[in-house]
């Protein structure tokens, strides 16, 4: 990346809610909690929080910064998306992170991004799921983002499209969504930056989306994948 | 066959809600197998699967061509700004399906306003209702305008809504800027086959 403002217009176009990543049909539990009345206006900001820091962190971050180092490293990146699939648990989750993924990675091979189609290929060969983090850290590496850069924008994609689906559902206003990505903004940036602990650090547990996500799957009345 | 690129040509289905987007699909996936046509469907409704249930019950095509996107409560991004799942969705039609012809993709019922990306569809038609009042076609909407082909459906209803049906074709021809418009009822199967050759005409090169 040539200079800083390059760098920030990078971040701005790759994280932007409105990027064509088909993000914005997943609400990963969200749906399920706020149509059981299990989740009020006042709850969300630490519903976001808790998803960064149990979700994010641990889970997704970890694979992301990995798949970011070995972005050109085809045979590393299908090991670790196995180790996504085999952690994943939740039906939904791993269902979501991989069409969540896949679609992210489709838009990348058209839109030409360095690495996108050789990790596509394996994907259509059956050598890899595409997960969602893998995904991020391989297209992230490929527009030239730099890895503390890659995560900040994994990380606010994620609580942007939370707060997103949450408009959608009525749950919170626009300003909230606002006021919640605000003060989350430190607590990103400095898990962003951190130093990526190694993938035995991997772990994902957060009970009361886990379950809703669970739950979702069974519901027919739903405007969200997950 | 595809206009742009390879695969089966896409073809897009927009309106307002209860137009008549399923009943026409319902019309139309027969005429189109019944001219050798090799096809499947994406629907995306907006809270169920209730439109691609709907049509897998009528065994109209088999069940794995028919294919439920869900739209995030967001029907038109997910035709317009990010049709990035229909676009996966049609990818994976044509890998399942490598002698498809044509994906016709059923958008959730949605406002005047919404429009197909043409980055999703090679052509695509826009369904009204005349019982959605003949005022529809002068709000000059950007699916009225823009769409290849306006379908005016539930023609059979005007006598009941107090509309008058030729004034309302003719309003709309003149927004359309002598692009078709087309006159359905899908409850007695007519004006279908016109839909179809148009369709036919445009994307497939064969078929009337
Ligand atoms: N009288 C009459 N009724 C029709 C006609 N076409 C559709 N309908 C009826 O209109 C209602 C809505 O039709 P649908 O095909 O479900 O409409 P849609 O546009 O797919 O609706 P959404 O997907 O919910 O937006 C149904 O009750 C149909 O039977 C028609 O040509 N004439
Ligand atoms: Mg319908």
């Amino acid at each position: 990346m040539s200079s800083a403002p390059e760098a920030l217009l990078t971040a701005l176009q790759f994280g932007d809610g409105q990027f064509p990543g088909g993000g914005f049909a997943f609400s990963w539990g969200l749906e399920s909690l706020v149509a059981d009345g299990r989740l009020a206006r006042a709850g969300f900001p630490a519903f976001v929080g808790g998803q960064l820091q149990h979700r994010w962190a641990g889970f997704d971050r970890i694979l992301a910064a990995h798949a970011h180092a070995a972005a050109s490293d085809l045979p590393r990146l299908h090991a670790l998306d196995d180790l996504a699939d085999a952690l994943m648990t939740v039906d939904s989750a791993r269902v979501g992170s991989r069409r969540a993924g896949r679609a992210l990675l489709g838009t990348h091979v058209r839109l030409g991004t360095p690495g996108a189609a050789a990790f596509r290929g394996g994907v259509a060969a059956g050598q890899a799921h595409g997960h969602l983090p893998i995904v991020q850290g391989v297209v992230l590496a490929g527009v030239g983002l730099d890895r503390a850069a890659a995560l900040a924008v994994s990380a606010y994609t994620m609580a942007q499209a939370l707060c997103t689906a949450a408009i959608r559902l009525g749950l919170i206003g626009h300003l909230d969504a606002q006021r919640t990505l605000a003060d989350l903004r430190p607590g990103m940036a400095r898990l962003a930056a951190q130093d990526s602990p190694g993938l035995d650090a991997i772990s994902t547990f957060v009970p009361v989306s886990d379950i809703a996500m669970l739950r979702h799957a069974d519901q027919a009345q739903r405007l969200f994948s997950n | 066959m595809r206009t742009n690129g390879h695969g089966a040509a896409r073809v897009g289905i927009g309106g307002p809600v209860g137009s008549g987007k399923t009943a026409l699909l319902e019309r139309l996936i027969p005429l189109l197998r019944g001219r050798g046509i090799d096809l499947a469907v994406i629907t995306n409704d907006l809270v169920t699967h209730e439109d691609a249930e709907r049509l897998r019950r009528a065994r109209l095509l088999e069940p794995e061509r028919i294919l439920a996107v869900e739209a995030g409560a967001c029907p038109h991004t997910v035709i317009r700004e990010d049709p990035t799942l229909n676009m996966e969705a049609a990818d994976s039609l044509d890998r399942i399906f490598p002698d498809l012809d044509l994906i016709l993709i059923e958008s959730g019922g949605d406002n005047l306003a919404s429009t197909f990306s043409l980055d999703l569809v090679d052509y695509w038609l826009f369904v009204i209702d005349v019982a959605g009042g003949d005022d529809i076609p002068r709000k000059r909407g950007p699916g009225v305008i823009q769409s290849d082909l306006l379908v005016i459906n539930k023609i059979d209803l005007h006598p009941y809504v107090g509309v008058d049906l030729q004034r309302m074709r003719a309003e709309a021809a003149a927004v359309r800027n002598g692009r078709p418009v087309l006159c359905t009822n899908c409850r007695a199967d007519e004006g279908i086959a016109a839909v179809a050759d148009a369709l036919c005409d445009a994307v497939l090169y064969r078929g009337a």
